[in-house]
């Protein structure tokens, strides 16, 4: 039975999707066979930050409407055997979705793989409902500004309320706070709310902390997801957030301001 | 301060208010009786007899005829100071008014406000003397009677309700959340969000939290908006209650 874990934040903008597809890479990496499914249907976006978008015949629609099988639809990465993409559909509406149709292609899913990422779409409606019900954890991204932050709050209450697990009575959907975009030097100017304002006030675990970097710009244009990029601060925060998400017990970096050394400087070397 | 702002030929202005008050309900009329309880109340908890105004209410008494005058003084003696009389037939409320007392007819609801309520308004009594006081008076409405506890943080969007009762939140209300209570409402974290007492009209319901930080407070109708609310108190441990018609928001000490 794979884990469903979806990547929310009520607000858009905030890097649902770079962190989706970073994450998944991460799990991928780390030996898990795992697919990523584009809840955002209408606005098809994974497939350009995984680097696929030239290979998408089939999609999620397609496939609960019956119009293709599910491993038709199915995309392998190019870079990691295990990983794999279920693109959305960029010509239909959310309104395709049905909740039957996506437990069907969850469960089929859920029978060949270790992780199920579900990219939510933004807002609180059905599309971002959908991506969360059948949810066993989530991954809530937040950026260090307080819409954001009060987005975040209005998705853990919906992840308390209108998911399966809350309808059954069952066990809480685990959830983790990501927090991207974090600029330390920002938030020493008081340009951008600090770590411990954020988890004061959304009051759930913290999962990783994704620095402000080019490197994520830079990932998404290539379609290389920013994982791959080892050598820069927000793949390095990725690869840490995955090791988190796999259990294990790993420092905290990037959240504090180091000014760079003089040798660094010199050498261009050290994080980009 | 009205005073002040009132055209000088003014001798007074007529107010509506709502005043704490202890209701005394009378279980027997019999005098002697009352005496006896009142000193051993007296010798318990002297501070809540401070001359504490008290409206006697005769409604359980199914007497046509009460020896009112004998109660009032058995209650002065006791430094109670009966004010007026509720309830009764009408030998008692020409009595009442006899003696200069005013009338109040039967309290339809039936049931008193916990005297909790009432030690909090009086600045002068002890805490031990409200809760002597409260012990043999009717059961305060609060969390087991009807109340509500909420475990966990209060998120946007969510609304919380105890329609009967108090409301405890054991966690914050943040932002965009919304927590009612017909009672008071008490928050075990920060108050982030809005919070309403006294929904159905109860002028004695209060908010407490631990960090003040509301959207809106409203006590029975009575509102304040952040905006309204001295910066000075924000992000204080705070009660706020109805102090007339204006909210009145103090820190706990």
């Amino acid at each position: 039975m794979a884990k469903i874990i979806v990547v929310t934040s009520g607000k858009g903008g905030v890097g649902k999707t770079t962190s989706a597809a970073a994450i998944a890479t991460g799990l991928a990496l780390r030996g898990n066979k795992t697919v990523v499914i584009d809840f955002d249907v209408g606005l098809r976006n994974l497939d350009l930050i995984m680097g696929c978008e030239r290979r998408v015949v089939y999609d999620l629609v397609n496939v609960i409407q019956g119009e293709a099988g599910l491993s038709q639809a199915l995309i392998r990465d190019k870079r990691v055997d295990n990983l794999h993409i279920l693109p959305a559909s960029q010509t239909r509406d959310k309104d395709a979705l049905t909740l039957e149709g996506v437990e069907k292609v969850l469960d089929t899913l859920s029978k060949d793989f270790d992780y199920i990422l579900c990219d939510s779409p933004a807002g609180i409606e059905r599309g971002a409902q959908l991506a969360m019900y059948f949810a066993d954890e989530a991954i809530v991204v937040t950026n260090p500004e307080v819409s954001s932050v009060r987005d975040s709050d209005r998705i853990l209450g919906l992840l308390a309320s209108k998911t399966r697990r809350a309808e059954r009575g069952a066990e809480e959907i685990k959830e983790h706070l990501l927090i991207t975009r974090y600029n330390p030097l920002r938030v020493d100017s008081g340009d951008m709310l600090n770590l411990d304002d954020i988890r004061e006030i959304l009051a759930i675990d913290l999962i990783g902390l994704i620095p402000e970097s080019e490197a994520v710009l830079r990932a998404s244009n290539q379609g290389v997801p920013v994982t791959h990029d080892g050598d820069s601060d927000a793949g390095q925060a990725y690869a840490d957030t995955v090791s988190r998400l796999l259990g294990e017990d790993v420092p905290l970096r990037f959240h504090e301001y180091q000014k760079k050394s003089l040798l660094s400087r010199m050498f261009g070397g050290g994080r980009r | 301060m009205s005073l002040k702002l009132d055209r000088e030929r003014m001798a007074f202005t007529f107010k509506g208010g709502m005043l704490p008050m202890t209701v005394m309900e009378l279980a027997s009329a019999d005098p002697e009786r009352i005496r006896e309880q009142l000193a051993g109340k007296l010798s318990q908890s002297p501070a809540f007899f401070q001359h504490t105004p008290v409206v006697l209410s005769v409604e359980k008494l199914d007497e046509p005829h009460l020896a009112l005058e004998r109660i009032c003084a058995v209650c002065r003696a006791h430094k109670l100071l009966p004010v007026a009389v509720r309830g009764g037939a009408d030998p008692v409320k020409q009595s009442a008014w006899a003696l200069g007392l005013g009338w109040f007819p039967p309290h339809e609801g039936g049931r008193g406000r916990a005297l909790e309520s009432v030690a909090v308004g009086e600045p002068e009594a002890t805490p031990d003397a409200g809760e002597g006081a409260e012990a043999e008076l009717e059961t305060p409405p609060g969390v087991t009677s009807g109340g509500r506890i909420f475990r966990g943080t209060v998120r946007s969007g969510q609304q919380i309700t105890a329609p009967e009762g108090d409301l405890v939140v054991v966690g914050s209300v943040n932002a965009g959340a919304e927590v009612l209570a017909a009672g008071s409402v008490h928050v075990y974290g920060a108050l982030r969000g809005r919070a309403l007492a006294g929904i159905h009209g109860d002028p004695l319901a209060s908010i407490f939290c631990r960090e003040l930080h509301a959207e809106l407070l409203s006590v029975a109708g009575n509102y304040k908006r952040l905006e309204d609310i001295d910066r000075r108190l924000l992000g204080a441990a705070v009660q706020v209650r109805l102090d007339g018609d204006q909210l009145g928001i103090a820190a706990l000490a």
